[in-house]
């Protein structure tokens, strides 16, 4: 009976060790990141090619659940002063002002807003469709990404397919109000297809790029996944 | 002496086949690490109290933070899932005595056979891990693409009444299959214990 006590100990022993030994795996995360991400990435990508995301209805909005995250405080913009720039591999560079944003069609999404944290919102999104602004700078053929600037330095970089989705908007209002300073004002990605960390607030800049350059993404430098698709 | 029979029997030891043990192996890995990374991953935003909640020591964890932890979660879930698959497809074909019946509960109920009645214990814990694990595999996927699986996060829309979100309900299920899977696993441990003592535990890992 002892021998058997012992052994048994011996397993638990062993098993808790595993659990400690995953403080020295921590180093690691990179490497099965790097190992598994690029198959990841395919399949998402792969999965994301059907259509429209389902829309809820306006009255499951809510508003209380739509956490505020900021990695370099909350920039003011002057909506007079503001102007959005399009460039890079397009037919004709644009600077394009809220008014000329507001002339475009309008679309509302009511979306579920997914942050990488684990929290979620329901959120109704409204604004102009990235594909029509972009589509107002003539994308060249070439083109495959898109890189969008903010005017606090935040910096992403998309894959065009997920940016020409026709539920991707340049939103300017949320939950039928114009958007709030600490949302993205006046002007910000909203998405279903994407993680909350690809949904740039305060875009300032559209850059289209034929590849990827060293850079990918304020967070996506830091270790998060690039394609982020929902 | 209530030493059980397989333990005193004499005979030379029957292990279980390579597969059997290598799929028992891997799976029980791959466990720990999908339960670490997960761990790690809910601290990032604790199901219970959102930011101002509880966050669970880094003993348990994996990944150091939320993007390493995430780089494990998403890492080894296409194993593990391709594991438990295949482990489960393989039971059903050739061991489907090990799942548990219909006559078990009955067996549980009415048997005054002690060893009969752990055995009809084990099997229905053994078949419950499996589904608790296939559970945590599809809270798992439509907590990962919800978009795409906007129907599997519906599933757990039946809260929303009592003002519970879909949402929260499917994190608080997928956490759920944490301390669910612990819980069977320590009956698992014990009633193969009772069962089969080192005997047992040798011809499964050894």
């Amino acid at each position: 009976m002892l021998s058997r006590r012992r052994s048994l100990g011996l397993l638990l022993g062993s098993g808790s060790s595993l659990v400690l030994g995953g403080c020295a795996l921590d180093g690691w995360s990179g490497t099965v990141g790097a190992a598994t991400q690029p198959l990841n990435e395919r399949v998402e990508a792969l999965l994301q090619r059907r259509g429209t995301v389902p829309e809820f209805d306006r009255r499951q909005v809510q508003p209380e659940a739509l956490l505020i995250n900021s990695f370099n405080g909350t920039p003011r913009i002057e909506p007079a002063s503001y102007r959005l720039a399009v460039a890079g591999a397009v037919q004709r560079p644009l600077r394009l002002d809220l008014a000329a944003l507001a002339a475009l069609p309008q679309r509302e999404c009511v979306i579920r807003h997914v942050c990488v944290e684990g929290w979620a919102a329901i959120v109704a999104w409204s604004g102009p469709r990235l594909a029509d602004v972009l589509a107002l700078a003539g994308p060249s053929p070439l083109a495959g990404y898109l890189a969008i600037r903010s005017a606090d330095q935040y910096f992403e970089t998309w894959d065009l397919a997920s940016a020409l989705h026709p539920q991707t908007l340049l939103a300017t209002h949320m939950n039928g109000a114009p958007l709030a300073a600490g949302n993205g004002a006046p002007v910000r990605l909203a998405s279903p297809i994407k993680l909350g960390y690809k949904q740039s607030k305060w875009v300032t800049g559209l850059e289209l790029m034929s590849r990827l350059g060293e850079r990918r993404g304020t967070w996506e430098d830091q270790g998060y996944e690039w394609f982020a698709g929902l | 002496m209530s030493v059980p029979s397989a333990v005193s029997a004499p005979g030379p030891l029957r292990r279980n086949p390579l597969w059997t043990r290598a799929f028992h192996a891997f799976n029980l890995l791959v466990l720990l690490v999908m339960a670490a990374s997960g761990l790690q991953i809910y601290n990032a935003n604790p199901v219970f109290g959102g930011r101002e909640g509880a966050t669970v020591p880094a003993l348990f964890t994996l990944g150091g933070w939320l993007a390493g932890a995430r780089d494990w979660h998403f890492g080894f879930m296409g194993l593990y899932a391709a594991n438990l698959g295949l482990w489960t497809c393989l039971l059903l074909q050739r061991r489907h005595r090990r799942l548990a019946a219909a006559g078990d509960l009955g067996t549980l109920r009415a048997s005054g056979n002690a060893p009969k009645r752990r055995l009809a214990a084990h099997r229905i814990t053994y078949t419950l891990m499996l589904i608790v694990l296939a559970f945590s595999l599809i809270s798992g996927l439509a907590m990962y693409k919800p978009a795409q699986f906007w129907w599997l996060v519906s599933l757990f829309a039946f809260a929303e009444p009592a003002g519970h979100p879909s949402w929260q309900v499917l994190r608080v299920c997928h956490f759920a299959t944490i301390p669910a899977i612990a819980l069977l696993l320590a009956v698992h441990v014990g009633l193969s214990w009772r069962i089969g003592g080192l005997r047992l535990l040798r011809a499964m890992v050894f």
